[in-house]
């Protein structure tokens, strides 16, 4: 599917292993036509994808596969908080309809968690969701089971506590007996000693055992004839029904209290560590702060060693980053040989890899690609040392991976952006030269063929003077265009508003040296005068730039003073700095002309609109070249009369080798 | 040596003709090739004394042409590059060029490069027929044997690396030496310090050996390329 034809629907299709799931998918393929959606098929695979049965795997496969063919990216994430993760999904990735299949109508018993469409509803409210019925095979009870064996981890501390109260229980119930208390008494103690076994276990389990221990406790000893499970009055039976329920009741609901209370507390936790990421992710300017403070807050989260391959320039996977947690142990060794092979993988699928997935499930990390819209911005390698994820962690590492990519792609467009308005000044900037260059070209050209084709189809008719004059006026001529070519190159080195410096340290008198060898011609009308400072003086440098600058101004103190003008260069240095003055004894600068003298395109005086030496562009060459030095150029009065540049560099202190 | 031939690479007529032009009435022989191949052939068939090279040609670099020809004779080759990048040049020197000039160049300045060259190819040819453990440019001695310097029968004061350093331009008279080349030649490597070392020592090396008002210039600075041992008369 074309993704470009309209992207402002994204559908989300949830894949299952389930037979029916087929349907889902199909019609969601269609609503993805009809809108002319990008459609993304999403399988939420559970941390025990191991244990599933064979067969399951392969229609899994064969959905997922039927997805792709009918235009679906497919996106898989790990995890066990099925709609949660669905609908954390469907945030990040901007999904505006999602579509998932239902096993029949379920009603919904107070105890049970609400389906998961309701749930995807509750955390995604402004997502629109689609019920497609399902009725063949149940996928949640699957699901359900998952979160059962979840829970359940009898252990041996549970077991002892449970034992205690029961004893405690049984204890105080014979208490009072001896007072000759009442058996609804010793009832409620029972029913209390359930309560508190189902706060302090961590399984349903015990409650439920506790529950029917209490009765079996309560008949042994307090039922006549005590010390047996036998009754003599049948209406006994009626008060251990109404018992075991009680109590199954009240333990179910203190688990399911306990339960709600560490939901809370987690999705508190998950909303502060998601809001910190947030908000330290909106304070990274910089690709490398982005990355940094992810792998920081992923440390921190899952205190696990992790490595980063950022995306380089070039658009290829980088070399990693390695952080570890501050008690890590010689965690080098658990790094997969084949980590930077497996990353490239991560990078060019856009799908997770290594332990508990299906890519690499022999590697002893976990690979995730930060992608975000079809772009990868890196790959996250999480060393799990052996320890899976709790679908808890897993599904916070996942939001904090979604943050990261959104914070990535929002760089990536400001970066954009900003490229862009360089390139458009860029752009305006070499407009405003080219039709400048063009004049400035154009006139010297004239004169150059026009005095050719003279010389051509006139040669017999010229006499001595008139052939020195064309001949002189040629050389001139092209001597100008060659001033103005070698500018113009500079220019073009200016690039998104940098200079391109080619540095080397270079000594000053040799530049200056080198500089008054390309001056114009008529500089021997001139009294060109250096006096450079007995120090050597040593200056990292664009030499070739710098000789520009040079050339520029003695070119153009030849030009804007008499014949026989004195022009001076010097070099000093003057503390950390290294000073050059460029001083003529002409007529100087006006005032009004001086605050322009550097812009581009200022001409001067000549406001001729044909003016020959038109085209403004050596002293503005100048103040930039100098300023991509980190130096700086002003122009001051020279006494008596005069102007004088002055030019300061940054200089730099060298040990010579012996 | 008088009267050499030289062979002239360039594939645009205009600034071919104006070479030879230059050429012709300054009395020089010439030879003329329009492209790489041609060139080389030339150069093996009628052996020309000198060689000026245009580095772009329409059929190969020019520092392959370089490359080939160095695989079998030492002839001056003389490049020129309408490139102003530093690089290139550098690049054909490292190759074995051994003088540059850019487009667009005068004709005083590439009359001024090919008498360099001759002239550096008589003082080869006189040297070599002397003990070479005694080097001559005009005022300047330099005794190999006994590692002294002499300036008008005048000893000079200097340090090994100056001492080195003259040597290693005088055993190059004419050719442009790149700051890698000799940095790789004085310590062995060439890093950003060790160029930056060059220029000081280059400076104190010509102070001592321009000392003399009306002293000629014996070492010419490429700025950003190296520098030339010059013959003087």
């Amino acid at each position: 599917m074309d993704k470009n034809v309209d992207t402002s629907e994204h559908i989300l299709v949830c894949i299952s292993p389930s037979p029916s799931n087929l349907k889902v998918i199909m019609a969601a393929v269609k609503m993805a036509e009809a809108f002319h959606a990008t459609l993304t098929a999403i399988y939420i695979k559970p941390t025990n994808y191991t244990n599933i049965e064979e067969s399951d795997k392969l229609r899994l496969s064969n959905n997922l596969k039927f997805a792709e063919q009918n235009g679906a990216s497919i996106a898989t994430i790990i995890g066990d908080d099925v709609p949660l993760q669905v609908a954390e999904y469907a945030r990040i990735s901007g999904a505006t309809k999602i579509v998932v299949g239902r096993s029949g109508v379920k009603r919904r018993h107070f105890w049970s968690k609400p389906p998961l469409t309701e749930q995807i509803i509750i955390n995604v409210p402004e997502v629109d969701v689609y019920i497609i019925p399902d009725a063949a095979v149940d996928l949640k009870q699957q699901n359900e089971k998952i979160h059962l064996t979840d829970h359940i981890r009898p252990t041996l501390k549970d077991a002892v506590i449970t034992v205690l109260i029961l004893i405690a229980a049984t204890g105080v119930g014979l208490t009072f007996t001896l007072f000759g208390f009442s058996e609804a008494n010793i009832i409620t103690v029972f029913i209390l000693g359930v309560l508190v076994i189902s706060v302090l276990t961590a399984s349903f389990l015990y409650s439920a055992i506790g529950s029917l221990a209490s009765v079996l406790l309560f008949n042994w000893f307090f039922i006549d004839p005590k010390f047996s499970f036998h009754t003599y009055q049948t209406e006994y039976a009626v008060t251990f029904m109404i018992m075991l329920i009680s109590s199954l009741i009240t333990g179910t609901l203190a688990n399911r209290l306990k339960m709600n209370a560490r939901q809370s507390a987690r999705e508190a936790f998950r909303a502060k560590v998601l809001f910190d990421t947030n908000q330290l992710l909106q304070k990274a300017e910089k690709t490398d702060d982005v990355i940094r403070i992810t792998a920081r807050q992923i440390i921190t989260l899952l205190d696990r060693d992790v490595v980063i391959y950022p995306v380089d320039e070039s658009g290829s996977l980088g070399s990693g980053i390695k952080l570890e947690n501050s008690h890590s142990v010689a965690s080098t060794e658990l790094t997969d040989d084949n980590e930077k092979e497996i990353a490239e993988w991560v990078f060019k699928k856009q799908q997770a890899a290594g332990v508990y997935t299906e890519n690499y499930s022999e590697a002893k990390a976990q690979y995730h690609p930060i992608s975000q819209n079809d772009h990868c911005y890196g790959v996250i390698v999480l060393h799990l040392n052996g320890i899976p994820m709790e679908s808890f962690e897993n599904s916070v590492f996942m939001s904090i991976l979604g943050e990261c990519s959104l914070a990535l792609e929002n760089l990536r467009n400001a970066e954009e952006r900003e490229k862009a308005s360089v390139l458009a000044r860029n752009e305006q900037l070499r407009s405003n030269l080219l039709r400048s260059v063009s004049h400035d070209i154009r006139t010297p050209l004239t004169s150059i063929s026009g005095n050719a084709s003279n010389l051509l189809y006139h040669y017999s008719q010229m006499n001595e003077s008139t052939l020195m004059q064309i001949f002189s006026d040629i050389y001139d001529d092209s001597e100008w265009l060659i001033d103005l070519v070698e500018n113009l190159l500079f220019i073009s080195r200016i690039e998104n508003g940098q200079m391109d410096l080619h540095l080397s340290m270079d000594i000053i008198s040799d530049v200056i040296e080198e500089a008054l060898k390309h001056v114009d011609r008529n500089v021997n009308q001139h009294i060109v005068t250096v006096s450079n400072c007995d120090e050597i003086l040593l200056v990292k440098m664009d030499s070739r730039l710098i000789m520009q600058v040079l050339i520029n101004l003695v070119n153009n103190a030849i030009k804007n003073t008499p014949v026989g003008s004195e022009i001076c260069i010097q070099s000093e240095r003057k503390e950390d700095t290294v000073v050059i003055s460029v001083s003529d004894n002409g007529s100087g600068i006006p005032d009004s002309v001086k605050p322009h003298i550097f812009e581009m395109f200022y001409t001067g005086q000549n406001k001729v609109a044909d003016g020959r030496r038109g085209l403004g562009l050596g002293l503005a060459l100048c103040k930039s070249i100098i300023e991509a030095h980190k130096g700086t150029i002003t122009l001051v009065d020279n006494q008596p009369t005069g102007c004088r540049f002055i030019i300061s560099l940054p200089m730099e202190e060298v040990t010579v080798n012996e | 040596m008088n009267n050499p031939v030289i062979l002239v690479v360039e594939d645009d007529t205009p600034v071919r003709n104006l070479m030879t032009t230059t050429l012709k009435t300054h009395d020089y022989k010439f030879l003329e090739a329009k492209n790489g191949s041609e060139a080389i052939m030339l150069a093996s068939s009628h052996n020309p004394d000198i060689i000026f090279l245009d580095l772009g040609l329409p059929d190969m670099e020019g520092v392959e042409v370089i490359e080939r020809i160095r695989s079998w004779s030492n002839i001056p080759i003389i490049v020129i590059s309408a490139r102003s990048e530093d690089s290139d040049k550098i690049e054909a020197l490292d190759a074995g060029a051994d003088d540059y000039l850019t487009k667009p160049f005068s004709v005083e300045e590439l009359l001024a490069r090919l008498r360099v060259t001759v002239r550096r190819l008589s003082l080869t040819h006189s040297n070599a027929d002397k003990d070479s453990a005694i080097y001559i440019n005009g005022r300047l001695k330099i005794d190999l044997s006994a590692g002294c310097v002499f300036y008008d029968e005048e000893e000079l004061k200097l340090t090994p690396i100056e001492y080195k350093l003259l040597c290693l331009m005088a055993k190059n008279t004419g050719k442009v030496l790149t700051h890698t080349y000799i940095t790789q030649n004085i310590w062995g490597r060439s890093w950003e310090n060790d160029i930056a070392s060059l220029r000081v020592y280059m400076v104190t090396l010509r102070k001592k050996l321009e000392a003399a008002p009306d002293a000629p210039r014996y070492i010419q600075t490429h700025i950003g390329i190296g520098y030339r041992m010059v013959k003087v008369d």
